[in-house]
């Protein structure tokens, strides 16, 4: 397979654009061959890095687009997430304490936790007022 | 995702089938409630269908355990699917529950 591959999406700030997202990744994964682990990794780590941008980037509730870009090359999967709500960075928010019993646990602060363990790394930056995670991910 | 409802002794069951993602994890977290909220104290979740879950769902999950607990009842989940054990196991939340691997063990344990 020596070649990268790339593929952009856009999707609307609304939940319910996750779900045709998501197989949409599936059949882009077919397409790349990726192996089922790695789809659901990446299917998991878009639904969490995309409904924290929906929930909290855009307090104005105005319509958004969000442009994703997958990127594939032989050795690593790169995910970046580009959209232009206000200044959000999932990396500064804390992880939750997985040491405590169901009774004490918190029930948020979940979603960039498991996108820190599913992925190899993340980086944020702010640009010319977007947002851009990017996520990475070796394979 | 589809959520099909059974009785079998003192618990009830609910077969959880496709994707309990940010969208449709509410269903799962109503069907929980509406068992708890009627006085039913025994669930089992049966997760052998269940193909995907996001944070959504595991909170979802956390809810109908801390619900359990407050009732004195049984949360019990079984048949977890390899891909979405490792989920449990490195958001830490493998050993919040009760998990079995058959629906059977689910129902002869406590």
């Amino acid at each position: 397979m020596g070649n990268s591959h790339s593929k952009h999406f856009v999707v609307e700030n609304r939940i319910e654009e996750l779900s045709s997202l998501a197989e949409k990744i599936d059949v882009l994964a077919n397409e790349w061959s990726l192996s089922p682990k790695i789809t659901m990794n990446v299917n998991l780590a878009m639904e969490e890095a995309l409904s924290n941008i929906i929930f909290y980037a855009f307090p104005d509730k105005n319509k958004h687009e969000i442009k994703i870009l997958i990127s594939l090359s032989k050795s690593k999967l790169t995910i970046q997430i580009t959209d232009d709500g206000v200044p959000f960075n999932p990396l500064s928010h804390d992880s939750p304490d997985i040491t405590l019993h169901a009774k004490e646990r918190p029930v948020g602060g979940l979603g960039i936790f498991l996108i820190s363990k599913i992925m190899d790394d993340m980086n944020y930056a702010r640009r010319k007022n977007q947002n851009i995670l990017t996520l990475n991910k070796n394979i | 995702m589809n959520i099909k409802k059974e009785k079998k002794g003192e618990f009830s069951i609910l077969k959880i089938q496709g994707r309990v993602d940010t969208v449709h994890s509410t269903d799962l977290e109503i069907e929980v409630k509406k068992l708890f909220d009627s006085g039913e104290t025994n669930v089992i979740l049966n997760c052998g269908e269940m193909n995907y879950i996001s944070s959504s769902g595991l909170r979802v999950f956390l809810v109908a355990e801390k619900r359990a607990i407050a009732t004195n009842g049984k949360l019990h989940l079984c048949n977890m699917q390899p891909a979405i054990q490792e989920i449990f196991k490195i958001s830490g939340f493998w050993n919040l529950f009760r998990i079995f691997d058959t629906e059977e063990e689910a129902l002869n344990n406590s």
